[in-house]
């Protein structure tokens, strides 16, 4: 017994040895070719669908704009729109188009004012109204009625049949609605609301987020469904799934095989032995129809996929991390296939990408490089699908820590991230936001960078100062750089911060203006909390001395000053008066929300909402468009408020000082790291982030984003420069009389000033640093009476020295 | 026989981990070199480490104890009740409550403009005869300790009143009803009969309890933050801190020094209270 | 004297039987208060759970940062809506993937340490080998070390055996958890070493024994060990949210927001759901698991 259950033991450990080190497959070749994207340049408008048509042209159309037909060759023509003004219509809410362009939308009158719409919304009793508009712009009110539809029952999802016609789901049946005289007849129920309706010659095939319901329109009955198309439809419907039906097969690379929940060896044989069946259902199809092989083509973030008709496997012919359609910025909307293999993909937000076989390029990247953030970035995101276009061999995979939806905080995707880097699988590239760059630079994780920056500081193109203000101050190297800053910028009138170069003359600016407005808030603060908020990211880069410990008399002074903020803030209210006023404010703010980086924001919100109602704004200048706009916006939007009140000429805006001096806040920061696995790979992807097309094209692409001012000279001048009507047009600005707003951009002597202003900055303040979470903490409880000033300081001294001892 | 396939996942899913945990208690984290006791000499000079040390052994010195005693009173008035069943899974309820629900609640409670102060100096107002109550910041007091105390009974009382009922069920029950009708008291029965029985759950639940109060450091983690009032910095915080912190060398040192604490202690009561069989 | 020496014998089994009733009912009402205060903090959750976002926002208003005086809490909401259980339960599809995510782990980990605990609690119960003591006490430590320190290297472990990313990565390292043994083996230890001497010395086998005679006395161990693991389990946070990067993967508990006391509501209905599962198991799963065994016992 003894002796068997030794030698027992010991087989368990050599087999456990062997599955230990059991390696994965050795490399293998990687067979040429496989799809890529280019964008399709739109007509002017913002459309967010397509509707394609047989003779491959399309039809574009959003909410709000002109039908548009592109014909297959490029030309393009609005459809007239005047029977508009004969409408009663307050808001569009779907659309569905014909081949011919005769379009039928679901809307609410303008009977309702927008108070009446959203008590309707909320008690879930709002009902659409419909009209049809036929290929020549004839409206006509469509009323579906008959048996089997309940009046009232919202249809959302529209498709024409080939033949023209009008095909509806609600939210649990479809339809087929006569446009002439709206007789609805209900088809079939279905689980949940259907999202795409498409036709294969008789059949029709409805799909909603978990099942596919196929139709046979000459019998009138449902046809049996597909296990495999209804597994794949439940786990690939996030963000959108697409669909689109052709009689042409492709012959492309597969990537790879949905088999349902797949364990992978097993998942490769039957796949294999599915392909085969499916091919022989296709063969089947195409003897037994008429040459009617049905091929359905669906696109969805995870990548393109096809079904054969009948079949019961998924096949990928695109990666979506490697095109257009793995952007979880955009969803895809609409889909059409051509006859020559290639594919039109339209995109909410105006976008639209065609994917063509490229046979020139390995349809597996050999190499990847992975690029890691905490939270999601827009900006790197894009840079990702930048590099890939110009390294088609390399796979960028864009990792983050947190998405804000589910129960992972910041410590915890630390904690994962370090996991990773001690068990030695490192990103190449990580985002430094929100992360201890001393900590991460000390222990070997990051690479220093100042043979990559050298070239860039000698010839002048980025802005030196602020590079600069990441040097470490032990280690004497650059571990990572910031992308872009933001700039502290306050709003209000000229008097009150005219000696503004300490926190001690902020403070004297409210009590100021609370002379002259003994009523009301000051500052755009509603909880103690925004007085914190608004001040720490100049202040705090001042509380730690040379030898790293904290200046306990600065953040004292420090809590005096933003209590007595805060005192004179008050001063005007009662507390009703504060709640009335949070209340008023609660739309846009969510305390529990808010983090500092949020700070801009809330600016931004202010500069635009409550100028006349505040009178001392303190915030970020976060992009040369917004931030200098939203300013001139608003000076425009409150012109009447303001004239009234005659402070037309009274406002002004100009940076301010806390405790430190010039400072600027480090957005995206940018590290590589020293055992990532591509370093060369690494040092390219960081040259493009420098690079002219990264620094500018982003926010000629997305001019409202708010990522911050780029470091690039260069760029930012000729971000300045751009001719802005252009933009004001690309943006879509319209204000309520359906006027496009002029956008105001900054004169000649803002420019200087705000060049001057990046030529300053060189204290670098980045958020999330433990000190400023603590510093937070301890202030909220200062501003709330718990505390004095000095008793805070205190405190976090307490805190911070524990911390100083782990 | 009966052993091995157990001790094989535990071989591979615990014991390697943990021999690896060793090996690099013995590096330097970063460039893994070899630096001896270096690890543990940081590890015991840290005055966090010795502050955490503190806390942790006040926690488990005063909410062990109160946790066993509290369950154990409990089972013994619960296991000759017909409600039984029910009364046990009422009270395992909080278990089953998600960490971050729970959390929530607790901040409802103690916050210090929460309901609790809220209540109580509501009481003092209404009641003349008490004193005025200053409403308490719980959190950032002394009281740290009290509340993450209390929450823990709180939690954990149902779940060692399980144990307790499993470990009163073994007992022959005529042997005890024997002794009744030879006219021992409560006391008497208790003595000879149930607690000696109970030796060996004693020592389950005693390290039970010892894992719980290891276990509630996500929540207190979850209200308090990553570096709570002094009272309540526990050795998780130090642990968890160090491991944001990258310093995984000083925690695979105080890991193992913490598993030969344990050890011990876990041998030398084993002896003490497992029945010889 | 002499009568009252000898009373009657019904006299003194009434006396005796009303104390003991009183005690029962002692017991019983100290018992139920206790339940009470245990769950009295639990109430909150109903209530929450239906009540209007703007109705918390208001009564919290003090936790929230700003308002004077002292948070209140309402038991039975003013406006009482249905709206987070909605958007719960009918607007987010991706809840009930993860629900029977859950319920899928938690099974399998259950059936798991059932099969790989019993034998290994059993083992420590019923033999006495070399190094059982040294043995045991290393399983105790285990099940005690922080999950903290054993993250990195069992992802290490995990990665090696490219179980990285799969449920597996999971439920593997909970089935071989120490801590169902831990706890069956103290069910076992309850068991007379007599009994099994005889059962011995009759010539049954060790695996007979273990079922005839292990299982059955060995129950309320089990049940315990079952019902702890279970609440473990169902709630379990940390090592899927290291080991799971696939978020269609995860289960429910890491579904919740961050939450801050903003969106209370929806949390306090995830709890409600969360909890109506566990009261199922609760009531159904010890019967479940006691006729389980018994009829093992007999069918062996």
């Amino acid at each position: 017994m003894k002796k068997k259950e030794r030698v027992l033991l010991y087989i368990m450990i050599c087999a456990m040895c062997a599955a230990f080190w059991a390696c994965g497959g050795q490399a293998e070749e990687i067979p040429m070719g496989r799809y890529a994207d280019r964008e399709v340049k739109l007509p002017p408008g913002t459309f967010e669908y397509m509707h394609p048509c047989p003779d491959g042209g399309y039809y574009l159309y959003g909410l709000d704009t002109e039908l548009t037909y592109v014909d297959a060759q490029g030309g393009n023509r609005s459809k007239d729109r005047s029977w508009e003004n004969n409408a009663n219509i307050h808001a569009k809410y779907e659309v569905g188009v014909s081949d011919d362009g005769a379009s039928v939308f679901a809307y609410t009158p303008k009977f309702w004012n927008d108070e009446e719409l959203e008590a309707l919304w909320i008690a879930g009793d709002i009902s659409y109204l419909y009209y049809y508009v036929d290929e020549k712009g004839q409206i006509q009110a469509l009323e579906p009625h008959g048996e089997g539809y309940e009046k009232g029952t919202n249809l959302n999802t529209f498709a024409f049949s080939p033949e023209g016609e009008l095909y509806a789901a609600s939210n649990n049946a479809v339809y087929r609605v006569n446009v002439e005289n709206g007789e609805a007849e209900s088809l079939f129920a279905t689980e949940k609301q259907v999202k795409s309706i498409v036709f294969a010659g008789d059949v029709m095939l409805a799909a909603d987020d978990g099942k596919a319901y196929f139709y046979d329109r000459a019998e009138g009955k449902l046809l049996d469904g597909n296990d495999a198309l209804d597994a794949f439809l439940s786990s690939h419907s996030v963000g959108g799934l697409v669909m689109a039906v052709s009689d042409k097969d492709i012959h492309v690379n597969i990537m790879d095989d949905f088999a349902g929940a797949a364990n992978d060896d097993a998942g490769e044989a039957e796949g294999a032995s599915d392909r085969e069946a499916s091919q022989e259902a296709a063969d089947a199809n195409t003897a037994g129809g008429g040459g009617d092989a049905h091929i359905l083509y669906m696109a969805c973030r995870t990548g393109l996929y096809r079904y054969i008709w009948g079949g019961s496997v998924i096949e990928q012919i695109a990666d979506g991390q490697m095109t257009a359609l793995g952007d979880t910025q955009r969803s895809p909307r609409s889909l059409q296939v051509l006859d020559n293999g290639e594919f039109r993909v339209m995109f909410s937000g105006n976008y639209m990408v065609e994917m063509y076989y490229d046979e020139t390029i390995p349809a597996r990247p050999a190499k990847e490089l992975t690029v890691y953030s905490l939270e999601e970035n827009g900006w790197i995101r894009y840079a990702g699908q930048l590099f890939q276009k110009e390294h088609p061999d390399v796979l960028v995979r864009y990792e983050t820590g947190m998405d804000g939806d589910n129960a992972v905080g910041k410590d915890d995707a630390l904690k994962n991230l370090n996991t990773r880097l001690l068990a030695g699988d490192v990103p190449d590239v990580i985002v430094m936001d929100q992360m201890d760059i001393e900590q991460y630079a000390d222990k070997g994780v990051l690479k220093e960078l100042d043979g990559i920056l050298q070239p860039y500081l000698d010839d002048g193109i980025l802005y030196r100062n602020i590079v600069e203000g990441m040097r470490m101050t032990e280690k004497e190297k650059i571990y990572a750089v910031p992308m872009m800053v933001y700039l502290p910028l306050w709003l209000g009138e000229e008097m009150y911060l005219e000696g503004e170069d300490s926190l001690d003359d902020i403070v004297a600016g409210v009590e100021l203006a609370r002379q002259k407005h003994p009523e009301g808030p000051i500052l755009y603060t509603l909880y103690p909390k925004d007085v914190l908020l608004q001040t720490m990211p100049v202040c705090l880069p001042a509380w730690t001395k040379e030898d790293g410990s904290l200046d306990v008399e600065k953040l004292t002074a420090y809590y005096q000053a933003v209590r007595k903020m805060w005192e004179t803030d008050s001063a005007g209210f009662d507390d009703a008066g504060r709640e009335a006023w949070q209340k008023n404010n609660m739309e846009w703010y969510e305390p529990e929300d808010m983090d500092m980086a949020d700070i801009g924001f809330n600016f931004q919100y202010a500069a635009q909402q409550n100028f006349g109602e505040t009178w001392l704004q303190l915030g970020f200048l976060m992009t040369p468009q917004v931030g200098m706009t939203g300013i001139h916006v608003n000076k425009a939007n409150m012109a009447a408020d303001w004239q009234e009140k005659e402070l037309e000429d009274v406002v002004t805006y100009g940076a301010y000082t806390g405790q430190a001096d010039n400072v600027y806040w480090a957005r995206t920061i940018v590290g590589l790291c020293e055992q990532g696995k591509e370093p060369e790979l690494a040092e390219a992807y960081m040259n493009l982030l420098f690079s002219d097309p990264m620094m500018r094209k982003w926010w000629l692409d997305k001019p409202r984003n708010h990522s911050g001012l780029t470091i690039r000279k260069d760029s930012l001048n000729d971000i300045l420069d751009i001719n802005n009507i252009e933009f004001s047009q690309t943006m879509g600005f319209k204000d309520p009389t359906g006027i496009n707003r002029p956008n105001f951009w900054p004169t000649e002597e803002e420019k200087q000033w705000l060049y001057q202003m990046m030529e300053d900055a060189s204290c670098c303040y980045r958020p999330g640093t433990m000190l400023e979470e603590c510093a937070m903490e301890v202030g909220a409880r200062v501003l709330a009476g718990e505390l004095t000033p000095e008793e805070g300081a205190r405190e976090v001294e307490r805190k911070m020295a524990i911390a100083m001892e782990e | 026989m009966f052993l091995l396939p157990g001790f094989a996942g535990v071989l591979l899913f615990y014991l390697l981990p943990f021999f690896e945990v060793v090996r690099r208690s013995f590096l330097k984290s970063g460039n893994s070199a070899f630096v001896g006791m270096d690890n543990y000499r940081t590890v015991f000079e840290n005055g966090a480490f010795s502050l955490a040390v503190r806390n942790t052994f006040l926690y488990m010195a005063v909410g062990v104890p109160l946790l066993m005693g509290i369950s154990l009173l409990l089972s013994l008035l619960l296991r000759n009740l017909l409600l039984r069943r029910r009364l046990v899974s009422a009270m395992l309820l909080p278990m089953a409550v998600p960490a971050a629900v729970m959390v929530l609640t607790l901040q409802i409670l103690i916050d210090r403009q929460g309901v609790i102060n809220g209540v109580l100096t509501h009481v003092s107002e209404k009641i003349a005869a008490f004193p005025a109550f200053a409403a308490i910041d719980y959190l950032n007091t002394e009281w740290a300790l009290v509340v993450v105390v209390c929450s823990f009974l709180w939690k954990n009382t149902g779940y060692m009143v399980i144990l307790w009922l499993a470990g009163l069920a073994a007992l022959p029950k005529e042997v005890e009803e024997a002794a009744q009708v030879d006219g021992a008291n409560r006391w008497q029965s208790w003595h000879y009969i149930i607690r000696p029985g109970l030796s060996g759950s004693f020592f389950t639940i005693g390290m039970l309890s010892v894992l719980q109060i290891f276990k509630s450091y996500r929540e207190v983690w979850m209200v308090a933050g990553s570096y709570p009032q002094e009272h309540i910095y526990f050795l998780q915080h130090l642990l968890q801190n160090w491991y944001l912190k990258l310093e995984f060398d000083r925690m695979a040192a105080l890991t193992v020094i913490l598993s030969l604490v344990l050890l011990v202690v876990c041998l030398l009561l084993q002896k003490r209270m497992e029945p010889e069989r | 004297m002499g009568n009252r020496r000898k009373a009657p014998a019904w006299a003194a089994r009434m006396r005796s039987r009303w104390r003991k009733q009183k005690m029962a009912w002692l017991a019983a009402g100290i018992c139920a208060a206790a339940a009470v205060l245990i769950c009295m903090p639990l109430l909150m959750i109903p209530g929450g759970s239906l009540m209007d976002g703007a109705e918390m926002n208001h009564i919290l208003s003090p936790i929230l940062g700003e308002g004077k005086g002292f948070a209140v809490w309402h038991l039975i909401p003013v406006y009482p809506t249905m709206a987070h259980f909605y958007g719960l339960l009918i607007e987010s599809p991706a809840f009930y993937q993860l629900f029977w995510n859950t319920v899928g782990m938690t099974a399998a980990i259950l059936a798991g340490q059932l099969v790989v605990g019993l034998p290994s609690a059993w083992a420590f119960a019923a033999f006495r080998f070399r190094g059982r003591d040294f043995l045991f006490g290393l399983y105790v430590v285990l099940m005690l070390l922080p999950f903290q320190v054993m993250l990195l290297p069992q992802y290490i472990v995990l990665q090696k055996l490219h179980l990285y990313n799969h449920p597996a990565a999971v439920i593997l390292p909970a089935i071989f958890s120490t801590f169902p043994v831990f706890i069956m083996y103290r069910g076992f230890t309850q068991i007379d070493a007599e009994i099994l001497e005889a059962a011995r010395l009759d010539g049954a086998g060790e695996l007979q024994i273990f079922i005839r005679i292990g299982l059955p006395l060995g129950k309320m161990g089990i049940q315990a060990a079952m019902v702890l693991s279970f609440l473990e389990y169902w709630n379990l946070v940390e090592q899927p949210m290291a080991f799971l990067e696939e978020q269609a993967a995860w289960p429910l508990s890491l579904y919740l927001p961050q939450i801050g006391i903003g969106q209370a509501g929806f949390a306090f209905a995830l709890a409600v759901v969360v909890l109506i599962p566990a009261l199922f198991v609760f009531a159904l799963g010890q019967d479940a698991l006691e006729e389980g065994i018994a009829y093992i016992g007999v069918k062996t």
